[in-house]
């Protein structure tokens, strides 16, 4: 009996000993192919810019290529269930948002993944802050006039959204709901769509991230009443904030975040996350940000445990508003 | 307008940099190249080699993103013309008469007329942005759902007059067209349409989906159905560029497709998928011989030829003069300009005037690249037609395949296409035709979201979107339209009752 | 086999044969004069009725706020008209007859396609390519098997090198789970 465990004990260690090796060894060499970031948008929308730059840097510390991969579809859930499903390798990332990792439970409720729950959080990515934006030819100076105006004539204005669980649906619900506006909410497939008909003065007033906003606000095509942040945007210095117009509940930012399925071992999450912090910390990326009007300031949740906060809250957040407003289903 | 000169020049001192010249050509080269996969369209390309573009300067990376968008344009209308398989919703078109023309062994011809009339289109249409993009701008502010919803109401009503056969089966399958486009999520509520919780079925069938099925391997098996050796195939394949003859039955088609091409192309919003359909459906009006069309007319590719591009370049109106891309292929070079640091906006035109008349001027350079690089390879497209059918069809379906799997990655499209081909399969064998199909699929979403967008703004009142102008004016195009294509339907069948 | 020669009226989309004697109008049956336009308008009745099932619990709104159900209903309704006027008109008017429908080819195709999308994402496409030409090139009458399975290899070669590597697709060329991928 001993003479076996003997042996048996002198194989065991040094096998152990190379399983354990081999195992830290093969995740010390992660990544050793191209990883895929899931963008659950069409190429070319605020997300996917931010997540382009952020993998382009991220690729270079990583050494090894991260590849967009836009599925589009149902507000970003399409995509993101598709990375929550994927094998938590590291292998599969994912790019959500406050609509993804937010509102979704409320404004799908059949939804097949819980945001809180079933991913690997890695880290916050940028935030890009929401404006009120109308029409030129709106009738008001500023956000106290725009609010009285719209809170008067709600019945017979449209405001322009981009599809149910879209954040210019979901901010703007909130917009609404502290008003106690009802306009009518006409829908268009994309702000790039919506944004023009605002031109256009088919519709009255929007609420979007500001990417997209700002070259038209610079060249007068449409107006901006707030911005949604506690302090002015480098990127449009003239615009208010909605605290200085007198509508201080209104604060909300579009964050992005980079996400993994549930699972995935720690080490990668750490990777990941260092060479995510790595990036936004690099000039270069900063900067290509901040033209954007994206907000690189909320250090605290571009740690895994920091945006497992943030989106712990940002679901209660959205979830009591939807419901409130009756837009949830 | 003064400026004209001057500022083409500058444009053009850009897009003739070596450098610049070269990705003209990449972009153009691979654009064509994955272009003729089938079910890779302009969108997947761009998307794909994005990222290839990020460590070049802005200017170089939007002249290649744009070569690229001509080349997988050409490249679906390459394929649309030998095998009959739409890369994308604009040679849907092309299929038609281009299809038709290769099987009389005239698929050099109908190769060369379309890169020739391509390249015509293309240079008109870079003079209208040039000249007139910020008035075109204006024009274009005043479509509004309304008048969206009428415009598409005419596409539709186009569809009808494409049909070869029989009028009502046509009308048919516009209609299942319509019906099958409604499947998916609806965007305003987010309720799911017909999916049965189909996961894949989600968003919608995908257009290259549905092509590669109903048209492509629907296609292919009806060749294996016909009890006798391809024809195509043995007939001598004949002469690899246009005559004389061909060339002046096109000039006038490829004039007046460019014209309609160019002022579509401007609507933001996809109108530049009707310039093909108006383009085919005027020719085949004013023909002396209609019946000509869908049996190899070259004016039928001629025109929609011309139109394709030069919508595709007038798209850029919206893009460069307001910022606003009018559809998804735009909105990945909105995404691309913005990765390198550019945001497009109203005031690019005067902030970054070397970016802005260097893209122009290099469109000019990409159709030019798009003709010196087909017409040579015209010849190698043609051989491929010369291999054995029996081989030749596995090869297209391998191509297809990857060319589905590619769009989303994803095995449920390669089955869905499958079951399509089937279906396809069935109603040619009931004697439908399966191009209106298709066209009623990618103008129904169209029409639909316009029309509830239209409603939800006018609060209901259908007297006041018929009542705007512009809108009237399309409502009752469509009304003439199909009364045009219904009479003579009838006085033929009537006809025919009698020869029979 | 049938000759069939291409007249200069070519044949359109609709494959309208003309001619085959083996499969001529069927004068009997009753009073359908065009059996093929009575399948085709049932085919279209039953499928206007299977997308109003479909979309039964669809809310259609009204005018001023449209819901999702509208316009799929309405739609279903016109082709279900449409298929019934097809088949109303089946008895009035002498069309095709229903033509013989070939069952080797939709077959072989389709199991190519399908085999074709079960092997892509492992193993791969160095499997899915052979198979689909393989399988879907059984359709024709004319096979010649080792000539299809020496073209099955090359034209899989070529695509995997022209479309993975030269071109950079995404495609999974090989990929066996834990143990290889390429």
């Amino acid at each position: 009996m001993t003479r076996t465990a003997r042996i048996s004990w002198k194989l065991l260690l040094p096998l152990t000993a190379a399983a354990v090796l081999s195992a830290g060894v093969a995740r010390a060499a992660y990544p050793e192919r191209p990883i895929t970031m899931i963008v659950p948008f069409a190429a070319g929308g605020p997300t996917d810019v931010v997540a382009r730059i952020v993998a382009e840097n991220m690729s270079r510390t990583l050494g090894q290529q991260i590849v967009v991969e836009n599925v589009a579809g149902a507000g970003g859930t399409t995509g993101i269930l598709r990375g929550a499903q994927s094998a938590p390798d590291g292998y599969t990332i994912m790019m959500g948002h406050m609509g993804t990792h937010g509102a979704a439970p409320a404004v799908y409720p059949e939804l097949k993944y819980d945001p809180t729950k079933d991913f690997a959080p890695i880290g916050l990515a940028a935030g890009t802050p929401i404006l009120v934006v109308a029409r030129k030819d709106f009738p008001a100076k500023d956000l106290k006039e725009f609010v009285a105006y719209v809170k008067a004539n709600s019945e017979k204005l449209n405001e322009a959204h981009a599809g149910v669980g879209s954040v210019s649906f979901t901010t703007c619900s909130l917009f609404n709901s502290l008003l106690g506006a009802n306009p009518t909410r006409v829908v268009y497939r994309g702000t790039g769509p919506a944004l023009n008909d605002l031109v256009a003065g088919q519709v009255d007033y929007m609420c979007d991230q500001i990417v997209n906003l700002v070259p038209q606000i610079q060249a007068g095509t449409i107006r901006a009443y707030g911005v949604a942040l506690p302090a002015r945007s480098p990127a449009l210095p003239e615009v208010p904030t909605t605290v200085e117009g007198g509508l201080p509940e209104f604060q909300v930012s579009a964050w992005n975040a980079v996400f993994a399925p549930k699972g995935t071992p720690p080490e990668i999450v750490k990777k990941l996350s260092d060479a995510l912090r790595k990036a936004l910390a690099d000039e270069g990326t900063r900067k290509r940000l901040l033209d954007l009007g994206g907000d690189v300031s909320n250090v605290a949740a571009q740690t895994p445990e920091g945006l497992q906060k943030l989106v712990e809250s940002e679901v209660a957040r959205w979830n009591k508003v939807l419901k409130a407003t009756g837009q949830a289903k | 307008m003064s400026d004209l000169v001057p500022n083409l020049a500058l444009g053009f001192s850009v897009a003739f940099s070596a450098q610049n010249v070269l990705l003209a050509f990449t972009g153009c080269l691979v654009g064509t190249l994955i272009g003729v996969l089938p079910g890779v369209g302009p969108i997947a390309t761009i998307t794909m080699l994005l990222p290839v573009t990020f460590g070049m300067e802005p200017t170089g990376a939007i002249i290649m993103l744009a070569g690229i968008y001509y080349g997988a344009q050409y490249g679906g209308s390459t394929t649309a013309i030998l095998v009959n398989i739409p890369g994308e919703v604009t040679s849907v078109i092309t299929t038609l008469d281009g299809h038709e023309m290769a099987r009389q062994g005239r698929a050099g011809v109908a190769l060369g007329v379309a890169a020739i009339g391509s390249f015509f289109a293309g240079t008109f249409a870079t003079l209208v942005v040039a000249a007139l993009a910020a008035p075109l701008v204006r024009v274009a502010l005043l479509f509004g759902p309304a008048e969206y919803f009428a415009l598409m109401v005419a596409g539709l009503a186009f569809a009808v007059v494409l049909a070869r056969g029989s009028v009502p089966k046509a009308i048919a399958m516009i209609l299942v067209g319509v019906l099958l486009s409604s499947v998916g999520t609806d965007l305003e509520t987010g309720v799911e349409r017909m999916t049965f919780g189909w996961a894949p079925l989600s968003d919608g069938i995908d257009f290259a989906v549905l092509a590669m099925g109903v048209f492509g391997f629907a296609e292919v098996l009806r060749n294996l159905d016909v009890n006798e050796r391809r024809d195509v195939v043995k007939k001598p394949i004949g002469r690899l560029l246009p005559t004389r003859d061909d060339l002046r039955r096109s000039v006038a088609p490829i004039l007046r497709g460019s014209l309609l091409g160019a002022a579509l192309g401007i609507l933001p919003g996809n109108g530049a998928v009707l310039g093909p359909f108006a383009s085919y459906t005027l020719e085949k009006r004013i023909a002396k011989d209609p019946s000509r069309f869908g049996r190899g007319a070259i004016e039928g590719v001629a025109g929609p030829e011309s139109a394709n591009n030069a919508g595709a370049q007038t798209a850029f109106i919206p893009l460069l003069s307001l910022g606003i891309p009018p559809n998804a292929v735009m909105a990945l070079m909105v995404g691309a300009m913005t990765i390198h640091g550019i945001v497009p906006g109203p005031l690019v035109m005067t902030k970054n005037p070397s970016l802005f008349w260097g893209v122009i001027a290099s469109m000019w350079i990409g159709n030019l690249m798009l003709l010196v690089i087909n017409l040579p390879m015209v010849g190698i497209w043609v051989r491929f037609l010369e291999v054995p059918y029996r081989l030749l069809f596995p090869a297209i379906l391998l191509f297809s395949c990857i060319g589905i799997y590619s769009v989303n990655n994803s095995v449920s499209d390669v089955f869905l296409s499958a079951g399509f081909a089937v279906a396809g399969y069935a109603l040619l064998k009931l004697g439908f035709e399966t191009a209106p199909l298709l066209l009623g699929f990618v103008l129904g979403r169209l029409m639909e979201e316009n029309m509830r967008r239209a409603l939800a703004i006018a609060r209901g009142d259908l007297a006041h979107i018929v009542q705007r102008p512009i809108s009237a004016a399309f409502l009752a195009l469509a009304v003439i339209v199909i009364a045009m294509a219904i009479l003579p339907a009838v006085r033929k069948r009537r006809e025919e009752v009698f020869v029979e | 086999m049938i000759a069939r020669s291409l007249s200069p009226a070519g044949r359109g989309m609709s494959g309208e044969a003309r001619q085959d004697p083996l499969v001529e109008s069927v004068r009997g049956g009753g009073r359908v004069r065009s059996p093929r336009d009575l399948v085709a308008g049932a085919s279209l009745v039953a499928l206007a009725a299977f997308a109003l099932w479909a979309g039964a619990d669809l809310d259609t709104g009204q005018l001023r706020a449209v819901g999702p159900g509208m316009l799929p209903r309405a739609v279903a309704v016109l082709v279900g008209i449409a298929g019934l006027g097809l088949m109303v008109a089946s008895f009035l008017k002498s069309g095709e007859a229903l033509g013989r429908w070939a069952l080797r080819g939709p077959v072989f195709v389709t199991l190519g396609v399908v085999a074709f999308g079960l092997t892509i994402r492992s193993p791969g496409l160095v499997v899915a390519g052979p198979l689909v030409v393989l399988v879907g090139g059984a359709a024709s009458p004319e096979v010649r098997p080792r000539e299809l399975a020496v073209f099955a290899v090359l034209v899989t070669a070529f695509c995997i090198g022209l479309f993975r590597y030269a071109l950079g697709l995404p495609i999974p060329v090989l990929h066996l789970p834990g143990i290889f991928t390429l």
